[in-house]
């Protein structure tokens, strides 16, 4: 698997570039607050400053400091992106798989099922839902976003699937009397292993973006900072129409560097194991 | 046999949007029901604290609540009546801006929110569409690169904070343009000269935003499309045939912008609910910021209202889609769904 999969996506070019910069940022999320250790939540009486020796991203309208909320907002909008990222995909490729290998009434139920999930709106449903708890945490936040990003990919893993269970080598198996799950296990799961793990970095990005979105409109996490929730301040303190640029500038860069480097991971694996899109 | 088959399909996509729809408010049904913390306690105990001057209005408006949550009645006659009344346009009665009514809150919020997001969904699209199908025509050129790479990074920016970066560049520091609102504050909306200017000022700001962010991932799509077009079997015979490139890419072109067009219909529904946040950050007021509102006082009449109206808008959208889809490919009405 190495050789066939993992080297020929270090020789793409746009593969190194955007895995380099979400490595970067995974470590400034990861290592960053333990070597800036500065209390993200501390106020004091350095508020508004613009960014300084003292306080490299300055401080807010509570002085507390930019630079130690990035950091924190960094891990907890990849965590938050990652867990809502395994939900979706274990979700989507139960539903998918099971709805390919069982067909009949079971595929038309599970198909019913993502089909109205599909069209509706997801980012709304998860307001709604917000909007109904007073307390969250980061992890509800997370279960929140995973339980309505799955069904495109759900199709898509049930489409591949249809297409592989007609080949030989299936049907060999089944001819050996496999259980449905040893199936899916041994035979199924890894025709679709590229597919999945590039959908897994899309649902991250959309874990990222659909955190920053509910953040700010006030139905984020409850506590804690993370980089939706540094956007949010910064709008109710009208940080935007008073200038204050170090504070909403920050976060906001870091949401689309990391996204548009985990769309690139996904784009360049695309290429290199789509051979249509191949460049001669 | 053509019509038949059309019937067929679309009575098959009604019931679909039937069901949908009867679950999607089955959701804002149960939701308050279900979550621990009884919503309407919170919602009394806020109006109490609210509105102290008068006593007479918060009994008023408590016996209005109870009445319209249906409480003290068995679930499924409340449920029955929930239904029954969204479907009839009724959704109840705002807390915040009690005593009126959560529709007639929501009507007049509804154009502004349509003016901003129609113009700007369809500018998007064909500014989006036109660079990458040109991308796609100059493959692996420096134009290609050029606009795929910025195409991939405006894709992530997030709308909203692209609106916020604007009202700093333009309004704040070089101070071009008005920084928030619809109108000038103070202003009553006419029809003059000077207010239809006025409105334009504030308007460019939220249109570029949107626009912008929106482009890039239509210029994704349409390059990928006319990428994979290219490496069609028509596309490849034509050539072999000695076409001329310009003639085979108009037909490739053609092709690619199909399921571009589906798209740009499925945005369009969604246009009602499509950049709240951007509503908020420009303090415009549409249906975002109304939203916006709402969730900050914890108005859940108002809340659901919203969420009705806007689910309800969607699935039509979707609804009138499938239609003109079937109208334009007669493959999809024969039964061949993907």
């Amino acid at each position: 698997m190495f050789r066939t999969m993992i080297r020929p996506l270090f020789k793409n070019k746009k593969f190194i570039i955007g895995f380099s910069i979400f490595l970067f940022f995974l470590f400034l999320g990861i290592f960053g607050p333990m070597f800036y250790r500065v209390d993200p939540t501390e106020m004091t009486w350095d508020y508004e400053q613009p960014p300084s020796s003292a306080h490299p991203l300055g401080t807010d309208t509570y002085g507390r400091d930019v630079l130690a909320q990035l950091l924190h907002g960094i891990r907890s909008s990849l965590y938050i992106g990652f867990l809502a990222a395994i939900i979706s995909l274990v979700i989507g490729t139960i539903i998918g798989s099971f709805s390919a290998v069982k067909r009949g009434i079971v595929d038309d139920v599970l198909m019913g099922i993502t089909n109205i999930v599909l069209t509706t709106p997801s980012i709304l449903i998860a307001i709604l839902i917000a909007s109904y708890l007073k307390v969250r945490s980061v992890e509800m936040v997370a279960v929140i976003l995973g339980l309505f990003q799955w069904p495109w990919f759900a199709r898509a893993i049930r489409a591949q699937l249809m297409s592989v269970m007609s080949r030989e080598y299936v049907y060999l198996s089944v001819m050996a009397g496999y259980s449905d799950l040893r199936l899916v296990i041994e035979d199924l799961i890894p025709t679709i292993a590229t597919y999945a793990f590039m959908s897994f970095v899309l649902f991250i990005n959309g874990g990222i973006m659909g955190e920053a979105g509910l953040s700010l409109i006030g139905l984020g996490p409850t506590q804690g900072i993370s980089l939706g929730i540094m956007l949010q301040w910064a709008v109710l303190m009208e940080a935007v129409r008073r200038g204050l640029w170090w504070w909403f500038v920050p976060p906001g860069l870091a949401i689309v560097a990391v996204t548009a480097s985990l769309l690139v991971i996904s784009t360049a694996m695309d290429e290199v194991f789509n051979p249509r899109l191949r460049e001669e | 046999m053509g019509s038949k088959s059309m019937f067929k399909y679309l009575l098959r996509r009604f019931i679909f949007l039937l069901v949908t729809y009867i679950v999607a408010t089955t959701i804002v049904f149960i939701l308050p029901r279900a979550i621990p913390g009884n919503p309407l306690s919170q919602i009394l105990s806020g109006l109490s604290r609210v509105a102290q001057a008068n006593p007479e209005a918060i009994r008023a408006a408590e016996r209005t609540l109870m009445e319209e949550f249906g409480l003290g009645k068995p679930w499924y006659v409340q449920y029955f009546e929930f239904i029954t009344k969204a479907l009839r346009g009724d959704l109840g009665t705002s807390i915040t801006f009690y005593p009126r009514k959560v529709i007639d809150l929501i009507i007049p919020v509804i154009p502004w929110t349509l003016i901003l997001l129609l113009p700007a969904t369809i500018v998007a699209w064909i500014l989006g569409n036109s660079l990458g199908a040109l991308a796609a025509y100059k493959r692996n050129t420096w134009i290609d690169k050029g606009v795929l790479t910025t195409s991939l990074i405006v894709s992530q920016i997030p709308y909203y904070w692209l609106g916020m970066i604007f009202i700093f560049l333009f309004g704040v520091k070089l101070g071009w343009l008005p920084v928030q609102g619809a109108y000038s504050q103070g202003t009553i909306p006419n029809l003059s000269w000077s207010f239809f200017v006025d409105v334009l000022k504030h308007y460019i700001m939220p249109f570029a935003s949107i626009v912008v962010s929106a482009m890039g991932g239509w210029a994704i799509g349409m390059r990928l499309m006319v990428i994979y077009e290219l490496g069609s079997d028509y596309a490849m015979f034509s050539e072999y045939l000695g076409m001329k490139d310009k003639r085979i890419f108009k037909y490739v072109f053609r092709n690619s912008l199909l399921p571009q067009i589906t798209g740009l219909a499925l945005s369009l529904g969604g246009v009602l609910g499509g950049a709240l946040i951007t509503e908020i950050v420009f303090n415009y007021p549409g249906t975002g910021y109304l939203l916006f509102r709402a969730l900050t006082t914890l108005d859940y009449p108002l809340i659901q209202g919203i969420f009705v109206i806007l689910i309800a808008s969607i699935y039509l959208a979707n609804f009138i889609v499938d239609f003109l889809y079937a109208l334009i490919d007669p493959r999809i009405r024969l039964g061949q769904e993907a």
